[in-house]
């Protein structure tokens, strides 16, 4: 990622009110971690599987400050269970941030099943989303995630592809 | 030792206290030893989720004492959760795990834990929980509590019970849904604060 594209993320998360972000790292946000880890407003919790964040990120939700869980797409796929039993189970909302591997254009074999299965997912658990592939619309797209998973208490997600990841 | 006994000993001690519960029959067994403590507690019906909340409690509310009351199968589902404690290193989070050996919620097959082997507080003592014990009488129960509630680092007691459920107990009636209200406008009301506002006009 570009340093612009790591600065536009956290505008974003600043402008939505995010203190906590829990995040298992990856190959495509890796300039966004220590970004964040130096961050003085934001407590960063690294965790050891993306369905611990998830449920992490519940907890902070319950305590009145906002929380993102940042991961690769294939972390949605480690979160579905306590995101379907903390979504629909009790509308507890979760806004997740991810990196779209396995998009077109990927060149990793080990990636194409992310590519494959994360739209599917967030379709599966009725998770609106919206793929960012400009670095101009990062800072909105996280704002309207916090925007509508704060009125509807469901979770929400933003997934960077394309040259803002590449 | 029985799970009632302990929760009832543990009950005693909390007032100002917030509660992330697990599934099964502790949860009605928590809703009957614990009446004061109803709007306190959140029950979860979430197997590796419990104590992950109860944590994300903690970090948002650091001035707050936050328990969370685990089992073997659903802290066993996500060992992890130890880790990041042994990490993050909470000052106000008391971790409870009522380890009866089973799966009691759906008729008693066992957990890991039950061939003796498995040994939880050891694992969470790995993870650099040094304050990680495993009780099985009711005085060191209460004794942990104590310790548990004041310390100002992780503390994890694992409360060997029997897989006996209390009878005759009241069964809870609100769904998830319900629950998380009750608990989030308990917590808006204790804290001054608002986490579920009004709609925009516009």
């Amino acid at each position: 990622m570009k340093q612009s594209a790591v600065d536009a993320v956290i505008r974003g998360l600043k402008r939505a009110g995010v203190s906590v972000v829990c995040y298992l790292p990856d190959s495509l946000f890796k300039e966004l971690y220590p970004a964040l880890d130096a961050d003085p407003d934001i407590r960063t919790i690294r965790v050891t599987n993306e369905g611990e964040g998830a449920a992490i990120c519940g907890g902070v939700f319950l305590s009145g400050k906002r929380a993102a869980l940042v991961m690769e797409n294939s972390g949605l796929r480690a979160s579905v269970e306590p995101l379907a039993r903390m979504g629909l189970g009790a509308g507890i909302p979760v806004v997740m941030l991810m990196s779209y591997r396995g998009e077109m254009g990927e060149n990793n074999w080990w990636a194409i099943p992310h590519g494959i299965t994360m739209e599917p997912v967030l379709n599966a658990l009725r998770i609106p989303f919206r793929v960012v592939r400009e670095e101009d619309e990062i800072e909105r797209a996280i704002v309207d995630a916090y925007q509508w998973s704060y009125a509807a208490y469901y979770h929400s997600a933003v997934a960077l592809g394309g040259s803002v990841v590449r | 030792m029985k799970r009632y006994d302990c929760m009832t000993l543990l009950a005693k001690r909390l007032k100002d206290e917030l509660v992330i519960l697990s599934l099964g029959a502790s949860v009605d067994e928590w809703y009957n030893a614990a009446p004061h403590m109803r709007a306190a507690s959140l029950f979860q019906q979430q197997l590796g989720c419990v104590t992950p909340q109860a944590f994300g409690l903690a970090a948002g509310l650091p001035h707050r004492r936050i328990v969370s009351l685990d089992t073997d199968g659903g802290m066993m589902f996500n060992l992890g959760i130890l880790a990041t404690l042994g990490n993050e290193r909470p000052e106000n989070l008391f971790v409870v795990v009522w380890d009866n050996e089973q799966y009691q919620s759906i008729g008693g097959p066992p957990t890991h834990t039950a061939l003796g082997r498995v040994d939880i507080a050891a694992i969470a003592r790995g993870c650099g929980i040094e304050q990680a014990h495993t009780v099985r009488d009711l005085e060191d129960f209460d004794r942990h509590c104590a310790a548990g509630l004041a310390a100002r680092e992780p503390y994890v007691v694992v409360a060997k019970v029997a897989g006996t459920v209390q009878p005759d107990i009241r069964r809870k009636h609100s769904d998830g849904r319900e629950d998380k209200y009750i608990f989030v406008r308990h917590v808006e009301a204790t804290e001054g604060i608002t986490i579920m506002g009004p709609s925009e006009h516009n």
